[in-house]
């Protein structure tokens, strides 16, 4: 278990985490999604002692990670940059994380093992492809089978069987009863992988609860109604009391569920071309939530 | 999977020692450095001695061959040099920094135990290299009936005072390296104070620039390394030797003080 309380961290006068309150709950995955520069990573540093807040705390089981006598056993991470030496093999790498936790070395072996690493373990971490140093990231991160995994953006880099492979990871980790912690920018990689929403947005939390309600509550849905005397399908629409945009030449109905709308335009002698239950994606949700808190734009429209 | 024993509960400078004992023999660079370290201080005091020993032996020169023994191993200051600064700095160079502090959140812990690793390591090897510069540079005096002995006034302190040297200088570089946490800034930091600097205050007028030039550390430390001292504008050996060790002690506290102020 995660707790934050309060926890902010200012940087040059600037705020990159803003006084944020959250629980990271056991048994489940826990996504961490923001945009770009939200505060995620500078939360998670918090979280293990790297950076010292400005203001508030965190715990984890209920204490400061740094109290702990061997945190690599109570907590796992995975984080941002690639903390490898590149001369260094992915086994000796993972050999002296052992030794400072009193974690004994067949631990290493299994660990490499379980991230697919075993063959190239001899190999100097330099020479690994970016999906090679997210995986002996990943070993790095369970080596004290911890009960509290934090991964940081886990999946860049990786390969589709390497998200997947991530994914059933996490998973797995949750139906064991650890704490999962995972990062990431991409709705589309939570909505599969969280059973729990923590959305951030410049150092702030937009969102805490659990995906199915994020799903619900943000996703919007409409019927896409086409109909060739389609003006007094409008009419007949509007006149029920319905939410009806007109777009190009078809109309966007909110209100009533599709099977309703068919009887209803029906029931007046009116033809149907299509009639489609349309539900935004969660990246549309979350690009909307998002919106007024996303540090760097990119532009995509020319001056005029 | 093994289910692991219960955790220690409590946290031990071992464990961190043995961490970073890993991390430093698991790069090959240290090794590198450390063979270049022996060859070209055993080496030069070889040769050094080589050049010397017939000279001596003819009465040519008034110099005594104590003064040659340990000569080489000043090209082995910018080994240890090497190596103490990379303890630290390929840390941040890597940010492997953050994975060392999530392993052990203790920072003065870490910084002692790399203190003891790098210190330990430099020992050995600077022992290792004045030996065999022993070793090849007395052949040569042996051979011109000059040789010294082991047994000799100040032989033993040298031998075994290189070692400390080379330690300190280690040391000096790692805290240094705290400071600066770049690796090409510390090495060339620590490199320009004691080959360069060191000299240039020589230049300062008066009694001022001479004891300015005494307590620098690449003028300070050295002085337990050679048998037979050649220059009388140095300290006595341990006196060098403590200002050297104090010189340390206020740049590893200093590296201390900022390394556990600011975020890794
Ligand atoms: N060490 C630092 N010094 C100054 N500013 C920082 C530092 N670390 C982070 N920031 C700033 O804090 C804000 C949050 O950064 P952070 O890296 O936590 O975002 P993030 O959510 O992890 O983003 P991303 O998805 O790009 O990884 C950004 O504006 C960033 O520029
Ligand atoms: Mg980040």
């Amino acid at each position: 278990m995660i707790r934050a309380q309060g926890l902010t961290k200012t940087y040059d006068g600037k705020n990159a985490v803003n006084g944020i309150d959250f629980t990271v709950e056991p048994g489940r995955v826990t996504g961490f999604l923001g945009p770009n520069g939200a505060g995620k990573s500078t939360t998670m540093r918090m979280i293990l002692g790297l950076d010292a807040p400005t203001k508030g705390s965190v715990t984890v089981n209920g204490h400061r990670y740094a109290s702990s006598p061997a945190p690599l056993r109570e907590v796992g991470a995975l984080l941002e940059a690639h903390a490898v030496h590149p001369g260094r093999s992915a086994r000796n790498h993972l050999r002296w994380l052992a030794a400072s936790n009193g974690i004994p070395t067949t631990r290493v072996g299994e660990v490499l093992e379980l991230v697919g690493l075993d063959s190239v373990a001899a190999q100097r971490a330099g020479r690994f492809s970016l999906g090679m140093g997210q995986r002996l990231g990943i070993a790095a991160a369970l080596i004290g089978d911890p009960p509290v995994v934090m991964l940081d953006e886990p999946v860049n880099g990786l390969d589709p069987e390497g998200v997947r492979w991530v994914r059933s990871l996490a998973r797995q980790l949750a139906d064991d009863g650890k704490t999962v912690f995972v990062s990431s920018h991409l709705m589309s990689e939570m909505a599969l992988m969280a059973d729990h929403l923590i959305v951030i947005g410049r150092g702030t939390i937009l969102a805490d609860s659990p995906l199915q309600d994020f799903m619900a509550e943000h996703a919007s849905a409409y019927v896409r109604v086409k109909a060739p005397r389609s003006t007094d399908v409008e009419a007949l629409l509007v006149g029920r009391g319905l939410d009806v945009t007109r777009v190009d030449d078809e109309l966007r109905v909110q209100g009533l569920d599709a099977p309703a709308i068919g009887e209803l335009i029906g029931g007046h002698g009116l033809f149907l071309h299509e009639l489609t239950l349309v539900r935004s994606s969660l990246e549309d949700a979350f690009m909307e939530l998002t919106a007024d808190s996303v540090e760097y734009h990119a532009r995509t429209e020319v001056a005029a | 999977m093994t289910a692991l024993a219960a955790p220690p509960t409590n946290a031990s400078l071992g464990r961190t020692v043995r961490s970073e004992w890993v991390k430093l023999s698991s790069i090959r660079s240290t090794w590198w450095t450390a063979l270049a370290m022996v060859v070209l201080g055993a080496g030069f005091t070889t040769i050094i001695s080589g050049i010397a020993a017939g000279d001596i032996a003819s009465g040519k020169s008034h110099d005594s061959p104590g003064e040659y023994i340990t000569q080489g191993l000043i090209f082995s200051q910018i080994s240890a040099v090497v190596i103490g600064a990379l303890v630290v700095t390929s840390e941040y160079g890597t940010g492997m920094i953050r994975a060392t502090l999530a392993a052990t959140p203790v920072r003065s812990r870490v910084l002692a135990a790399k203190a003891i690793v790098v210190s330990g390591f430099l020992f050995v090897v600077g022992v290792v290299t004045a030996f065999l510069g022993y070793f090849g540079g007395n052949a040569f005096f042996r051979s011109e009936r000059v040789g010294i002995s082991l047994g000799d006034e100040h032989m033993l302190r040298s031998m075994f005072g290189a070692g400390l040297y080379m330690a300190g200088l280690g040391l000096l570089a790692g805290a240094i390296g705290l400071l600066v946490r770049h690796t090409a800034a510390a090495i060339s930091i620590v490199l320009a104070l004691v080959f360069i600097i060191g000299q240039v205050v020589q230049l300062i007028p008066g009694t001022v620039g001479e004891w300015v030039m005494k307590l620098m550390p690449g003028n300070a430390g050295p002085g337990i390394v050679v048998p037979v001292s050649f220059g009388d504008n140095m300290l006595s050996p341990w006196t060098g030797f403590a200002v050297f060790v104090g010189e340390i002690a206020l740049l590893g506290l200093a590296g201390l003080a900022l390394f556990q102020k600011r975020d890794a």
